[in-house]
């Protein structure tokens, strides 16, 4: 496994996000609001004459609203035809994956689950290999899992 | 007509090149009859496509393969290797005769029958017959070459045209976006660095260079739909005159903007439609006479943008579709059971005919097909995101609509403003704009409803910070303003907003599945400066909060309507409260629009008020005696047509039927008559008198004229100073001179010696006049200004514009 991966900080945690699926990583602009959409989308925002939709990662996780500084970079993906800017805590750097995203015992966690497709070594230490569809989706409706 | 040939020769083509596969996979394999449907589409296209064009050798052809295919497709024929190369040899003849047609426009005459013989069936001893036809076959291919060759060569180029992917016209698109923002920000910059000559005159061409880009690639994406809509007449003459049937085509909307490649992809299922419609749904003439309906009958198209789609309304009045036809047939062929027809209603039934492998015409016609039509139809559709329904009444008619999503179209949108944030509403829906201080309006509360009053009628109101669940923002209720929001279904409400601000073009693009979920946005937008807006679904907006009628309460409002238009046969008037506490009125006829204008556009200093609109300066009245009352003065502006007056008003309050009656006032020249309004006197202003004491024809605010004298000097040194002094100089005596409205007005500037001679020839000229001597010291008592004494030039030039408006006033 040598694939590039884009390292960032979500909720305190080190992730990371296949670099195939990152196109860029910009500068975040102003953010308009989109009034009653879901919690975990923070807005829209251009890029150029591009709309891209803000996720703000740690709410589309699940985590409670507080807080917490965000980079004021954001990772820009394209999913399903269309353009996200991901909010994150940190962009710290792209390294490259050393093995296969590999389950640990005991799991990640019950935010965790949703999106992680594993556990990957690189670099600069292990870290948890992101799915972005199933991170882009949010955190499933109270009740829908019943 | 050449377009269409081209755009038909690179469809065959692109669609032979798609379906090669298909035809090699077919010839390695006659078994296989999943390999047929490419095929079967491509012949049948072509098929169809001959239609637009007078060449039947290809419709020969392509209709004979067709039925070969169309009989394996239905089993009642086996493929074999005989049927395989017979159907091979045909899409080769027909690549020829293509190739022959883009060269010299036209289809090379010749015989088929050859290759035709070869598809029928019963040729058990086909190999014999192939081998013969094989001959003939090269017989022509011989022959056709040279010809070709020849004709080639003599023939001149066609319009060159070239196919792009769109993604690639995607990415130019938004590249220019870009460059537009990056000049934005350049231009930004160089504000903020102050005056740079050197920079400035290359930075204007950048500018003006790049709106023309940005045009032109706008335009490269969009097209009207009446490139689609140009073919239609000649399709439906051809189509009506073969069937021996009588059809008018009426079309309508061809102004609606499409995508490009929209319009690629309504052009096949509107063509089958069409074409289904005069095949099956019309009548022919002398059944249509027996019916007692008109011998022609009428199709109708018609393109509608509603909201966030655009709908094509394909309409006919002919026989209309038989329900039980149609079950009957959907039961034979096994699409549904016969306990499922029982639990269906007639419009879901109708909906069968999209099925794939369904028709219901008896006969097969060369005109349209055997049911690949409308599934295909369907797909392609569906495939972008649209929709097609059909309804029909037994013996009236047959109505199909096609919903196309509005992705990447260019809309005329309203930008609306709401707790400091910015939404777009599709210019479409909105009826009218009211500040809702107007008394007329009178918002009341039922229950949690608010209903305003709106030409009479109580409509319901949503304000759109509750809609939004935004909060409510400094703004009072009585300073919002309202937006009329007429929706497709003819139901009228309210949007409360903080404030509107600008209308024009908008992009409208995508918006991501978890945004779109709250069903209150239709995309977003990019404004100017490159902010995001987001642009209000109104339609699901009014479906959300239970505003959208059904059809029962729709017939209710058309009663209204019908009474609003009784109504509207009577007079109508403005009825406004002008400075001095008077209710007074216009004919409504007269007022064109309702203006606002700051305090500092409104020109005080001369005897007859001016204010500046639009560019343009308009004579005033109405303005009280003293100050303005506050910074901001509304405006009626009245026209008849030609010239223009402004009117300031206190209050506009509404417009209203003029139902008592008038009774003319003698007195006062400037009341046409009194009448009673809701129990008040109100005086009608008599528009003759007014219009004949003060309007006039608008003139621009641009500059007043300077003539100046001929000759080097004036034209290089001195006529680049009156410009900078707010004059259009222009030389005495040429054309552009009497093109710009003669010398009446306008200030001129002499030379001394000139003028003197001028004097002395007893020439005729007109005042003001500026003098100008050649020497700095001046003779005693002269009223000449030194030529090169800038600041007295100046002062001249800056007095004699002050005077001139008022001499024009007087």
């Amino acid at each position: 496994m040598n694939d590039l991966l884009v390292m960032a900080q979500i909720a305190g945690r080190r992730c990371a996000l296949p670099a195939g699926d990152v196109k860029s990583v910009i500068e975040l602009g102003a953010i308009t609001p989109v009034p009653r959409s879901p919690d975990f989308i923070a807005g829209i925002t251009a890029l150029r004459s591009q709309a891209l939709t803000v996720i703000d990662c740690r709410l589309a996780l699940g985590f409670p609203v507080i807080e917490w500084a965000t980079d004021h970079r954001a990772a820009v993906v394209h999913v399903g035809g269309h353009s996200y800017a991901l909010m994150v805590d940190a962009i710290e750097d792209i390294a490259t994956g050393r093995t296969h995203p590999e389950n640990v015992p005991g799991g990640f966690g019950r935010e965790w689950a949703r999106v992680a497709t594993g556990m990957v070594e690189t670099a600069i230490g292990p870290a948890l290999l992101i799915d972005m569809p199933a991170l882009i989706a949010g955190p499933e409706p109270l009740g829908a899992a019943a | 007509m050449d377009d269409l040939l081209a755009d038909f020769v690179a469809e065959t083509r692109e669609m032979l090149e798609a379906s090669e596969g298909e035809i090699i996979a077919w010839e390695a394999n006659p078994a296989d009859g999943s390999r047929i449907d490419a095929i079967f589409r491509f012949v049948h296209t072509v098929k169809g496509n001959c239609g637009f064009f007078d060449f039947p050798r290809l419709a020969e052809l392509s209709h004979a393969a067709e039925d070969a295919l169309a009989d394996v497709r239905a089993e009642r024929r086996e493929a074999n290797a005989t049927l395989v190369s017979a159907v091979l040899r045909v899409i080769d003849r027909i690549v020829e005769l293509i190739d022959a047609i883009e060269a010299s426009g036209a289809c090379p005459a010749g015989s088929d029958t050859d290759l035709i013989a070869g598809l029928e069936e019963g040729n058990e001893d086909g190999q014999l017959l192939i081998g013969e036809s094989n001959a003939m076959g090269l017989d022509t291919g011989s022959a056709s070459p040279s010809a070709l060759g020849s004709s080639t060569t003599a023939s001149t180029p066609i319009q060159r045209t070239i196919r792009l992917p769109v993604d690639l016209l995607d990415r130019v698109m938004s590249g220019v976006s870009d460059m537009v923002l990056a000049r934005n920000d350049l231009a930004h910059r160089l504000r903020q660095a102050g005056n740079q000559p050197t920079i400035d005159g290359p930075f204007e061409r950048l500018t003006t260079i790049l709106t023309d880009v940005r045009d032109a690639i706008t335009r490269m994406r969009m097209q009207r739909i009446e490139t689609l809509f140009s073919a239609l007449p000649r399709l439906v003459r051809d189509l009506s005159t073969e069937l021996g049937k009588q059809v008018l085509i009426d079309l309508e909307g061809g102004d609606v903007e499409l995508d490009r490649e929209m319009i690629e992809t309504v052009r096949d299922p509107l063509t089958h439609i069409i074409r289904n419609a005069i095949d099956h749904g019309v009548e022919r003439p002398r059944d249509r006479l027996n019916q007692g309906k008109r011998e022609t009958a009428l199709l109708s198209i018609a393109a509608r943008q509603s909201g966030n789609t655009i709908s094509i309304v394909v309409s006919d009045d002919g026989r209309g579709i038989d329900e039980e036809k149609i079950a009957a047939k959907a039961i034979a062929t096994g699409l549904i059971t016969e306990a499922e027809h029982k639990a269906m209603n007639r419009e879901t039934i109708l909906q069968l005919i999209f099925e794939p492998g369904f028709s219901t015409a008896e006969e097969v016609s060369n005109v349209s097909g055997r049911g690949v039509g409308l599934d295909v139809v369907r797909e392609n559709l569906e495939r972008v995101g649209g929709s097609i329904k059909v309804s029909s009444t037994v013996g009236v008619g047959t109505l199909f609509t096609l919903q196309i999503p509005l992705t990447l179209s260019i809309i005329a949108g309203l930008t609306v403003e709401v707790a400091s944030q910015r939404f777009a509403i599709p210019q479409s829906y909105v009826e009218e704009i009211i500040h809702a201080s107007a008394k007329s309006l009178d918002c009341t509360h039922i229950g949690e409803t608010s209903l305003v009053t709106f030409r009479g009628q109580r409509v319901p109101c949503l304000v759109l910070a509750e809609v939004l669940d935004l909060p409510d923002g400094e703004i009072d209720e009585a300073n919002r303003s309202m937006v009329m929001l007429r929706l497709a279904s003819g139901d009228l409400f309210a949007l409360a907003v903080d404030n509107i601000h600008s209308h024009g073009d908008i992009v409208v693009k995508p918006l991501a599945p978890a945004v779109m979920k709250s069903g209150l946005y239709a995309g977003s937008t990019l404004l100017d400066d490159g902010q995001p807006v987001l642009l209000l679904d109104v339609t699901n907006i009014a479906a959300l909060h239970d505003l959208v009628s059904d059809a029962r309460t729709r017939v209710l409002s058309d009663a209204v309507a019908e009474e609003e238009r009784q109504e509207e046969t009577l007079p109508r008037a403005m009825l406004f409260t002008d400075f001095e506490g008077r209710r007074r009125a216009f004919r409504l006829e007269l007022v064109q629009r309702i203006e606002t204008a700051p305090a500092d556009a409104i020109d005080r200093t001369s005897a007859s008020p001016r204010a500046v609109i639009d560019g343009n300066i308009l004579p005033l009245i109405g303005l009280p005696e003293g100050p303005l009352p506050s910074e901001k003065v509304r405006l009626l502006r009245l026209t008849d047509g030609v010239s223009q007056l402004l009117h300031a008003v206190r209050e506009v309050d509404d417009a209203v039927a003029l139902i008592e009656p008038l009774k003319p006032v003698a007195d006062d020249a400037l009341v046409e008559a009194v009448t009673l309004i809701d129990g008040q006197t109100v005086s009608l202003i008599d528009g003759h008198e007014v219009f004949a004491r003060y309007a006039e024809v608008p003139q621009p605010a641009a500059r007043p004229l300077c003539l100046l004298p001929e000759g080097e000097w004036a034209s290089t040194i001195l006529a680049p100073l009156v410009s900078a002094a707010g004059y259009d100089a222009v030389p005495r005596g040429t054309r552009e001179e009497s093109e710009k409205g003669g010398s009446d007005g306008a200030l001129s500037i002499w030379f001394e010696d000139e003028f003197e001679a001028a004097l002395a020839l007893d020439m005729d000229i007109a005042q003001p006049v500026l003098r100008l001597r050649d020497h700095p010291d001046a003779p005693e008592g002269s009223q000449t200004i030194y030529r090169y004494d800038r600041e007295a030039l100046m002062s001249a030039l800056q007095a004699a514009r002050t005077p001139a408006t008022k001499g024009e006033a007087a």
